[in-house]
């Protein structure tokens, strides 16, 4: 005989898949988020060779599924490197780096989007590239890519469902575990698929909050 | 002293500028003339160190700006002007204004922004200096890319057609700024289509031709049947201009 009801403790197991889920969603959008900028900026200084690497890098974490690169991590890692792998690490490390590929593509579009004209009047009255880059471009490439980052976002956020294959207890190995229990699928998925969309749809209201705060200087004002 | 010699510019096959020579003293107001596509803005853009020569030699103030350590301080020396603005659009009028003070002059922030604030009421933007660019009018806009320049206290104002995209009020209203710097003294390199305002406030007038320098003369001898008209090209240039 199985135990088949939902107990309230159920609800506690949820809560602490969506706490993963999202803590997880939080670093690695935070550390992808930064290495991505940071390839951005190399590319932005056209560091020789170093420039090379990265573009090839970021074709490769973009053009290859998140799970091949998630098994590869954890389980050819380890093999190949003889190193220890923890399903959390090897998360952690798939995860930032396929966010970091898509920020950096985020980044360059976005500085590319910066009309040349201003770059040469700031360059005309003696800024130096480091200064454009901080004064003129970042705030306005910011605002720019806010939109598509927040798109980023929402779908990464999915797609760190995928690390339950490796046994990460996150949302859906959560839901998974709960599946097998009390064999009510429709339920049980619904209420993750729920828990998914709620968590979405806040990263998404906060990325149009901030957006519209970044670009009050283009925003139509009225008549 | 702004000394432009033999200069050339090419893109690709096209050459651009074909051995110019000028000179433009403190103090002086020398208008560029000459049809679209005779190398008047890219003779600027040679002189504010935004193209690399193909030869010759450009100095401002004895400063080369084809060497990278002395083009830093040739560009303090010269303030340009845009002929589409150029204005940082997420700045207000005053930030476009003393963003390059603050930074590349290191002057503090309240100081420049004290600047900032006359130089916006000097043109008639005191009402205006927390607007965005967009929403100016390109007149306004224009002063607001001439205070930006003027805040860098240049001792040469590079002017590029700073009135081909506005309207005829609008081009009175930045002509006006420019008539009272040229009484103040300031030096500028004024390329232009207002051959009217040019001659008024022009010492010297110089005509330039698919990348040549044609004339270079007095304002008066320029205008003068035995001066400037008596070059076929510019005698045709003027009339032109004159019936539009």
């Amino acid at each position: 005989m199985r135990y088949t009801e939902f107990t309230p403790f159920d609800l506690w197991l949820l809560a602490q898949g969506l706490g993963v889920t999202v803590g997880l969603f939080l670093v690695t959008s935070l550390i992808g988020a930064l290495v991505g900028v940071l390839w951005g900026v190399v590319r932005f200084y056209r560091v020789p060779v170093l420039m090379q690497v990265i573009t090839f890098v970021a074709e490769v974490l973009k053009n290859s599924p998140v799970l091949v690169q998630l098994f590869l991590v954890f389980f050819g890692f380890p093999a190949f490197f003889k190193v220890n792998m923890t399903p959390l690490n090897a998360a952690i490390i798939t995860l930032s780096l396929n966010t970091a590929a898509f920020v950096y593509v985020i980044a360059v579009s976005s500085i590319e989007s910066i009309g040349r004209d201003q770059v040469e009047a700031a360059r005309v009255f003696g800024l130096t590239r480091w200064q454009v880059l901080r004064h003129v471009i970042a705030p306005q490439a910011l605002a720019f890519s806010i939109g598509p980052l927040t798109a980023l976002l929402v779908n990464q956020l999915q797609v760190t469902s995928l690390i339950s294959v490796i046994g990460v207890m996150d949302l859906s190995k959560i839901g998974a575990n709960l599946n097998l229990r009390t064999l009510k699928p429709f339920i049980v998925w619904t209420a993750v698929g729920i828990l998914y969309y709620l968590a979405a749809k806040l990263v998404a209201t906060l990325g149009a909050k901030l957006e519209k705060r970044l670009r009050a200087h283009s925003a139509f004002r009225g008549l | 002293m702004l000394k432009v010699e033999n200069v050339k510019k090419a893109f690709g096959q096209t050459t651009v500028l074909d051995g110019v020579n000028l000179t433009v003293n403190p103090g002086e107001v020398v208008s560029i003339l000459g049809s679209s596509g005779s190398g008047k803005s890219t003779l600027i853009r040679c002189i504010n160190g935004l193209e690399r020569l193909n030869a010759g030699r450009i100095t401002v103030d004895d400063f080369d700006v084809a060497k990278l350590k002395e083009l830093a301080e040739a560009r303090k020396r010269s303030g340009t002007v845009f002929q589409l603005f150029n204005l940082y659009p997420h700045m207000t009028a005053l930030q476009n204004i003393t963003l390059a003070p603050i930074e590349v002059l290191k002057r503090p922030k309240a100081e420049a922004e004290a600047e900032g604030r006359a130089l916006l009421q000097s043109v008639g933007l005191g009402e205006r200096m927390d607007a965005y660019p967009a929403q100016l009018s390109g007149g306004q806009r224009q002063r607001v890319g001439i205070c930006r320049a003027l805040a860098m206290k240049p001792r040469y104002l590079l002017l590029d057609e700073v009135t081909s995209a506005l309207d005829p009020e609008m081009t009175a209203e930045v002509l006006a700024i420019l008539a009272k710097l040229a009484a103040e003294g300031t030096t500028m390199v004024f390329v232009t289509h207002e051959i009217e305002f040019a001659r008024q406030i022009s010492n010297r007038i110089v005509f330039l031709e698919k990348g040549v320098l044609l004339v270079d003369l007095p304002t008066e001898k320029f205008f003068a049947a035995d001066g400037g008209l008596a070059q076929p090209r510019v005698a045709q240039f003027l009339s032109k201009m004159r019936k539009d």
